[in-house]
């Protein structure tokens, strides 16, 4: 076929596009993600005993806003990433703002405790639990993300893949909040850094795999 | 022509495009198309492929991607650097499927926007060709309709006995079809 004729059948089909589709679509695709993995928490673990009381405190709002920021930033960073031409790996420092502010409160914290809780206060209750729960409930969101990433065109598709794993573990700690009943910084510092490292790692070596266009 | 001037002719037609123009669209693509065919012809040279056909296969793979990923494009940037991160992708895609080369080929945008027009088309290979085997044939039909008679689809698609907007739908997916087989294939040579 002669390029000319493939330009002249393009340019036969083309209809009106919408350009704002792909924003408003990921926008939902979190919020349902979201949805999806609070569900997942609610009747899979069930919340913490003491939720009621415990919403509106200090550790399980830092919980929400570690959560809640990370997912923000990366879903920014996802969404530039499947249109290409735009920049997206600058902004990827942005992420470590949350985790070095969580780190560095964690230490903060340490400091004032005497050294035989530093233990205690690390490992918590149950840090197994969270290092294999928020990963397991981040490939709810990394397969809506997934999904997603197929509609767009990531020319830099690690990229794609890192900030929708980024993107899900923020939703899986969002929701793993409500279940979580360890409540420290060092905890938080320590087992949801982690937790979001093996969900990104994961998202970053499977997804550039399906996403080939 | 610099990279500014380019921009400030093909946006208001690609904008137009978006809005549904298909004569806009038409010349944004014969523009791109002859900016892109420049950029692919001295990029493969760089990369010890100086065969005009097989540029001519990568510009036609570039043009169907263009084509449908433009939902994916922010209007607020530049479409140039829209339609070169499409091509530089499609051509890294390229040289890595058919083996050689695979990381060695510096990508630099200043290639980009030195590029010449060249609006000289070559023949290309067999690549959209073979695409198009594995669709429908009423589908394969209406494709080579539009095309020769220069892009009437209402005609086309009266000739095959469909509505004009069962045509668009069926060439919309045969294109989506193709840009597959495209990806998929690994070329021999």
């Amino acid at each position: 076929m002669q390029t000319e004729h493939l330009i002249s059948l393009l340019s036969a089909t083309g209809r009106p596009v919408d350009t704002g589709w792909l924003r408003r679509t990921a926008w939902l695709g979190a919020a349902a993600a979201l949805a999806a993995t609070l569900v997942l928490v609610v009747s899979l673990l069930g919340t913490r005993r003491d939720l009621a009381t415990a919403l509106t405190t200090l550790p399980v709002l830092a919980k929400f806003a570690f959560g809640g920021s990370v997912a923000a930033i990366a879903l920014v960073l996802f969404q530039r990433s499947l249109r290409p031409g735009l920049p997206a790996r600058p902004l990827l420092v942005l992420v470590a703002l949350p985790v070095a502010l969580v780190v560095l409160s964690a230490i903060l914290a340490l400091l004032q405790a005497p050294v035989e809780q530093w233990s205690a206060l690390t490992f918590g209750r149950n840090w197994r639990g969270c290092l294999v729960i928020v990963p397991l409930l981040a490939l709810c969101p990394l397969g809506i993300f997934a999904l997603l990433a197929r509609r767009g065109a990531p020319v830099d598709r690690r990229l794609t893949g890192l900030s929708a794993g980024l993107a899900s573990a923020g939703i899986a700690i969002l929701a793993y909040a409500l279940h979580c009943p360890d409540d420290t910084m060092p905890f938080m510092a320590t087992w949801y850094t982690l937790a979001i490292g093996i969900s990104t790692t994961i998202a970053t070596l499977i997804l550039p795999r399906l996403l080939r266009w | 022509m610099s990279l500014e001037d380019l921009e400030t002719q093909i946006r208001p037609a690609f904008l137009a495009a978006l809005a549904g123009d298909n004569a806009a669209y038409r010349l944004f693509l014969d523009v791109i198309g002859a900016r892109l065919r420049g950029y692919l012809r001295h990029m493969l040279k760089r990369a010890g492929r100086s065969e005009p056909s097989e540029a001519e296969d990568v510009l036609q793979e570039v043009l169907l991607a263009l084509h449908l990923a433009r939902h994916t494009y922010e209007p607020s940037s530049p479409v140039t650097a829209w339609a070169h991160a499409i091509a530089r992708y499609k051509l890294v895609d390229h040289l890595r499927r058919t083996g050689r080369h695979s990381g060695h080929l510096p990508l630099d945008d200043e290639a980009f926007a030195l590029a010449a027009p060249e609006s000289q088309a070559s023949d290309a290979r067999m690549d959209l060709v073979r695409a198009m085997e594995g669709l429908p044939e009423r589908t394969r039909r209406l494709i080579d309709r539009v095309k020769l008679q220069g892009g009437s689809v209402a005609e086309a698609a009266r000739e095959t006995g469909m509505s004009e907007t069962a045509a668009k739908v069926a060439i919309h997916r045969g294109l989506k079809a193709m840009a597959r087989f495209l990806t998929r294939t690994r070329r021999s040579d």
